[in-house]
C-alpha cells in the first residue's frame, strides 16, 4: 500500500479525571485509510482517547490535529468524525430510516439525496428491506450494522468504532469482524477501533497500538507486536507467552534457567539483566535427551485443534507449550526451539529505541512504522 | 468557553423550577415557622409555644392524633398485606392493580359522605345490627367512626408500595426458599417478608402522615369535633384567625413528621412513596 | 393443597374489593332512590341528575375545577420537566439529592401544612384569593410529582444516546427536541396525567387558600355534605365515577401499548437473522 498522507495527529495529549491520571503524555498519527485498533485492557485510557477524537471530551493539554487543523477545542457536533457507539446508542423514538438519516436531516440536506444515500448504505450494509422497522424490532447484529450506517452515511474521514462488537456473541462477532474489515477496505475510511479483545484486533488491524495505564506501549502491524512485544505487559496482553527472567551474556546469546541459548537479538549490555519470551506454540516437545530444557509435565487440556499443556521447569518456571501431538501424564519431556522463536526484552526500553535496535540488528524482515 | 455555555444552560432550565423551590416550598416552610412566633396581637412572642406546652388540651390532642394515626395505620396495613400479596398471585395483574387504584380517582370528598349514609342512624351498618338483634347503635360522629372511614380511604395507597415491593421479588428466591426446606409459611415470614418490608415502610409513611393531620374526615364524619392536629390547624386558621397559634401547631406537626420519616426510613429506595396519587 | 389457599387468596380479594368498592356502589345505588336519605330506596328516579344538570352554579364550578386542573397540569408539567432535565444535567450528586429533597417536601407534607402555608404565603403577598391563588397552589403542589415521574425516565436514558446525537451533528436544542423530549415523553405524558389527578383530588389546600367567591368541586361538595344528605350529590358521584373508569381505560390502553413496544424490543433480541 502506498503511503498516505496523515489524517490524525495527536500531540502530548494528557487527561485527567479529578485526580485520575486518565492520559499521560499520548502522541501518535493516523495515516489516511488504514485500520487502526487501540487495544489495553479497561482502564488503560483507550475509550478516552476515542472521546477526545470525537470531541465528546475535550484534552486538558497538548493538541489534536485532524487534517493538519488543530480541532482541540472544536465541540463534537462540528467534527467530520463518526462513532460507532459500544451499545450502537441508536434512537428508540426513531426507526431504521431516520436513524440513519438523523445525521443528515440535521445538515439539511435535500431529502431526496437523503433517500438515496440511506438507501446506499443500507445496501452496503446489507440491511436494505429494514428502512421502516423500529429499532426495537431489530436483532444484536442488525443494530450493530444500523448503528454503522448511522455513521458512515454521513463521510466522515474518519471513523471510531468504541469497543463496538463486544456486545455480539462470539460468531457473530467473528462475521462482524470480517464484514467490518471488508467493509473498510471498500470504503476507504480510516477507522479508529478501541478493543480489549486481542484477538480481534490481531484479525482486522492493519495497525495495533497497544495502551496501559494511559500510556502508549506499543504500535506496530499486529505480525510485528506478536512476535516483538516491547515489554513484559505487551507480551503478556497479546496472545499467550512463557516470559522467564534471563541475562543476555552477549549479542545474540542469552542465559535462561541456568543454560545458553542462541537468539535473535542483539544491541544490549553485557551480562544486562533481560525477560525472554517464548509463544507456546513455537515450542517442540521432543524426548529428553534431545531436548534444549527439560520440563515436567503438570497438566494437559485438549483444546480442539491442539493440546494445551501446562509444565515446570527445574528452577520453577511455569511453561506452556500449544503441541499437536498429546504427551503422557506426569513425564518428563524435552523442549525444542529455534534461536528465532526466543524474543529478547529489555527492562524499561522505549519504543524509540527498540524500533532503532531492532532495525539496526535485525536483517531481512523490515519492520514498518 | 464549553463550561460556560453548559453552565448557563443549567440556569435556563432551572430558572422556572428554582423560582417555584423559593416560592412554595422554602418560603412556606419558613412563613410558617415566622408565624409561629407572633400572638395575636401581632407581637413578637414564644406564647404559642408556651401555651401549647403548658396546655393539657393540646398535648391530649397530640397524643390523640398519635394514637388514632396510629390505628388508622395498623388497620389499613393488617387489611392492606394480604390484599399486596394475593395480587401478586393473579394473572392480568395490572387491570387488578388499576382497580385498586380506580377508588383513589373518586372525589375523597364522596367517599367520605358514602359513609354519612351507611353510618347513619337508619343506614346499611344500623340495619344490619338490627337483624342480628343488637339494634341501632350511633356510628356516625364517634371516634370509631373516624378511624374507620380514613382506614377506608388509605388503604389503596397502602397496598400500592407493598405491591410493588412484593411483585419485584426473583421467583427463584422463593423457589430457593423452599428448596432450602421452608414450607409456605416459612417462606413467606422469612423471605417474603423481610424483602418486602421496604414497601411497608413506605406504606406507612403514605399512610401516617397524612393520617396525623386529616382534618375534613375528622368534620364530616367525626362530629364536628376538634380531635386531631388537623383540625386544630384549620380551626385556628380559618375560624379563629389566630394564624400564630395554628402555625405553632403546624411546626408541631412538621417535626412529628420528620421524625416519623427518619423513623420508618431506613434503607427505602427514594421516590417510591405515593406514585399513584395523593391523600 | 396448592389449590386450596388458592381459594383462600381470591375470596379474600373478594373481601377487599367489595370493602373498597362498596361506599362508592352505595353512593351511586341511592342516586337512583326517589327519597331524600340513603336509608330506604323508595322508587327509581332519575329526577336527581335532572337537579344536577339544571343546577347552573354546579355546572360552572365543574368547569372551573376542570379549567383549574388543566391549567395547572400544563403548567405544572412544563416546569417539573425542566426542573427534571436540570437536576438531571447536575454532575454533583450531593447536590441533586439536596434538590431532590427540596422537591419532595410538598409530597410528604400534610395538605392541612401546605394549604396553611400557601395561605400565609399569599397574604404576605397581598395576592387576593381565588381563581389566582388556587391556580397558584395546584401548580404549586403538582411540579414535584412531575419531576419524580420525569427524572427516572431520564436517568435510564442511555447516556450515549446525546452523545451519538452531538457525534452525529446536533446543536444543544437539536438534543433536546429531537432526541431526549421524544425519548421521555410517555413519562411526561404521566407527570401531566398525575398532576390532573393530583388537582381534581385536592380539597384540603383548596380549601385554604380559596376565597369567599371561588369554588372548585370539592370545597362545594364539602359544604352540601355538611348540610347533610342530598342525592344530588349521590348523582354527582356516578357520574364522576363513570367519569373516573373512562379515564382508567385510556390509561390502561396506553399502558398496555407502551408495555407492547417495550416486550417487543426484548423479544428483538432473542432473535438472530
Amino acid at each position: 500500500m502506498a503511503r498516505s498522507e496523515t489524517i490524525l495527529a495527536l500531540q502530548h495529549v494528557y487527561k485527567y479525571f479529578d485526580d485520575f491520571l486518565a492520559l499521560d503524555d499520548v502522541s501518535f498519527t493516523l495515516d489516511q485509510g488504514k485500520f487502526y485498533s487501540f487495544l489495553g485492557p479497561s482502564g488503560s485510557g483507550k475509550t478516552t482517547i476515542l472521546r477526545i477524537v470525537s470531541g465528546l471530551i475535550l484534552a486538558d493539554k497538548g493538541q489534536v490535529l485532524f487534517d493538519g487543523e488543530d480541532i482541540t477545542n472544536l465541540p463534537a457536533e462540528k467534527r467530520k468524525v463518526n462513532t460507532v457507539f459500544q451499545n450502537y446508542a441508536l434512537f428508540p423514538h426513531l426507526n431504521v430510516f431516520d436513524n440513519v438519516a438523523f445525521g443528515l436531516n440535521l445538515r439539511k440536506v435535500p431529502k431526496s439525496e437523503i433517500e438515496d444515500r440511506v438507501a446506499d448504505i443500507l445496501r452496503v450494509t446489507r440491511m436494505s428491506g429494514f428502512e421502516n422497522r423500529m429499532i426495537s424490532e431489530l436483532s444484536g447484529g442488525q443494530q450493530q450494522r444500523i448503528a454503522i450506517a448511522r455513521a458512515i452515511v454521513n463521510e466522515p474521514r474518519l471513523l471510531l468504532l468504541d469497543e463496538s462488537l463486544s456486545a455480539l456473541d462470539q460468531k457473530l462477532r467473528q462475521q462482524m469482524q470480517y464484514e467490518l474489515r471488508s467493509l473498510q477496505q471498500r470504503l476507504g475510511i480510516t477507522f479508529l477501533f478501541v478493543t480489549h479483545d486481542q484477538e480481534e484486533a490481531l484479525a482486522v488491524s492493519d495497525e495495533i497500538i497497544v495502551m496501559n495505564d494511559g500510556k502508549l506501549q506499543q504500535s506496530g502491524s499486529p505480525v510485528d507486536i506478536y512476535d516483538e512485544p516491547i515489554n513484559h505487559f505487551v507480551a503478556d496482553f497479546i496472545g499467550e507467552s512463557n516470559i522467564v527472567p534471563g541475562t543476555m551474556i552477549q549479542d545474540f546469546e542469552v542465559e535462561f534457567v541456568g543454560k545458553r541459548f542462541e537468539c535473535a537479538d542483539a544491541g544490549m549490555r553485557p551480562n544486562e539483566a533481560v525477560e525472554v519470551v517464548l509463544r507456546p506454540e513455537d515450542i517442540e516437545v521432543t524426548t529428553q535427551d534431545q531436548g534444549k530444557l527439560v520440563v515436567q509435565v503438570d497438566s494437559q487440556l485438549f483444546r480442539g485443534d491442539h493440546f494445551e499443556i501446562t509444565s515446570h521447569d527445574e528452577d520453577g518456571n511455569q511453561w506452556l507449550i500449544h503441541t499437536t501431538n498429546s504427551v503422557e501424564d506426569i513425564e518428563k519431556v524435552g523442549l525444542n526451539f529455534t534461536p528465532q522463536a526466543l524474543h529478547v526484552m529489555r527492562f524499561g526500553e522505549e519504543e524509540e529505541d527498540f524500533d532503532a535496535r531492532l532495525s539496526q540488528y535485525e536483517e531481512g524482515d523490515n519492520t514498518e512504522s | 468557553m464549553t463550561t460556560l455555555n453548559h453552565k448557563t444552560r443549567q440556569w435556563s432550565y432551572f430558572s422556572l423550577y428554582f423560582i417555584w423551590i423559593a416560592l412554595f416550598v422554602i418560603a412556606p416552610v419558613a412563613l410558617i415557622i415566622y408565624q409561629s412566633f407572633f400572638g395575636l396581637d401581632h407581637q413578637l412572642t414564644l406564647a404559642n409555644y408556651k401555651n401549647y406546652l403548658s396546655s393539657a388540651v393540646y398535648l391530649k390532642m397530640t397524643l390523640n392524633s398519635f394514637v388514632y394515626a396510629f390505628l388508622i395505620t395498623l388497620i389499613t396495613l393488617v387489611i392492606s398485606y394480604p390484599t399486596a400479596y394475593f395480587l401478586t398471585k393473579l394473572k392480568h395483574r395490572q387491570l387488578w392493580i388499576l382497580l385498586i387504584i380506580l377508588p383513589t380517582w373518586i372525589n375523597l370528598l364522596l367517599k367520605a359522605y358514602a359513609f354519612i349514609g351507611i353510618f347513619s342512624q337508619t343506614g346499611a351498618v344500623n340495619h344490619f345490627l338490627t337483624f342480628m338483634g343488637i339494634g341501632p347503635q350511633q356510628i356516625l360522629f364517634t371516634n370509631t367512626s373516624f378511624v374507620l372511614v380514613a382506614a377506608y380511604i388509605q388503604i389503596p395507597f397502602m397496598i400500592l408500595p407493598i405491591y410493588n415491593s412484593l411483585v419485584d421479588i426473583d421467583p427463584a428466591v422463593i423457589q430457593a426458599s423452599h428448596d432450602l426446606g421452608a414450607n409456605n409459611f416459612q417462606t413467606l415470614w422469612r423471605v417474603i417478608f423481610p424483602i418486602s418490608i421496604n414497601g411497608v415502610r413506605s406504606g406507612v409513611q403514605a399512610v401516617f402522615i397524612p393520617s396525623l393531620s386529616l382534618f375534613m374526615i375528622t368534620r364530616l364524619i367525626g362530629g364536628n369535633r376538634v380531635i386531631t392536629l388537623g383540625t386544630a390547624i384549620e380551626e385556628h386558621f380559618l375560624t379563629t384567625m389566630n394564624w400564630g397559634m395554628g402555625s405553632t401547631i403546624g411546626v408541631i406537626l412538621i417535626l412529628i413528621m420528620f421524625l416519623t420519616m427518619t423513623l420508618t426510613s431506613g434503607t427505602r429506595k427514594a421516590g417510591t412513596r405515593k406514585n399513584h396519587g395523593k391523600a | 393443597m396448592a389449590k386450596h389457599k388458592h381459594w383462600g387468596g381470591r375470596l379474600y380479594l373478594i373481601f377487599a374489593f367489595a370493602l373498597l368498592y362498596t361506599p362508592i356502589l352505595y353512593l351511586i345505588y341511592y342516586s337512583f332512590s326517589s327519597g331524600t336519605n340513603m336509608s330506604t330506596f323508595k322508587g327509581f328516579t332519575l329526577s336527581h341528575y335532572q337537579t344536577l344538570f339544571s343546577d347552573s352554579r354546579l355546572i360552572v364550578i365543574l368547569l372551573d375545577t376542570l379549567l383549574i386542573a388543566l391549567l395547572s397540569s400544563l403548567v405544572a408539567t412544563i416546569v417539573g420537566t425542566m426542573g427534571a432535565l436540570g437536576i438531571h444535567t447536575l454532575k454533583q450528586r450531593k447536590l441533586q439529592n439536596f434538590i431532590l429533597s427540596l422537591n419532595n417536601i410538598l409530597m410528604v407534607s400534610p395538605d392541612v401544612i401546605i394549604g396553611a402555608s400557601f395561605l400565609i404565603l399569599f397574604t404576605t403577598l397581598g395576592i387576593a384569593l381565588g381563581f389566582g391563588s388556587v391556580l397558584a397552589s395546584h401548580i404549586a403542589f403538582s411540579i414535584p410529582i412531575v419531576v419524580l415521574l420525569v427524572l427516572p425516565r431520564l436517568k435510564e436514558m442511555n447516556g450515549s444516546m446525546v452523545d451519538a446525537a452531538r457525534d452525529l451533528g446536533a446543536n444543544r436544542w437539536q438534543i433536546l427536541s429531537k432526541v431526549i423530549l421524544p425519548y421521555i415523553l410517555p413519562s411526561i405524558f404521566s407527570g401531566f396525567f398525575m398532576a390532573l389527578t393530583y388537582s381534581l383530588d385536592d380539597f384540603a389546600v383548596t380549601f385554604f387558600v380559596t376565597g369567599n367567591g371561588f369554588a372548585t368541586l370539592s370545597v362545594e361538595i364539602y359544604s352540601r355534605a355538611r348540610q347533610g344528605i342530598n342525592l344530588e350529590i349521590n348523582a354527582l358521584s356516578a357520574i364522576m365515577f363513570i367519569f373516573s373508569i373512562l379515564l382508567i381505560v385510556g390509561y390502561y390502553f396506553i399502558n398496555q401499548y407502551t408495555q407492547s413496544r417495550r416486550n417487543k424490543r426484548q423479544r428483538g433480541g432473542a432473535y438472530l437473522q
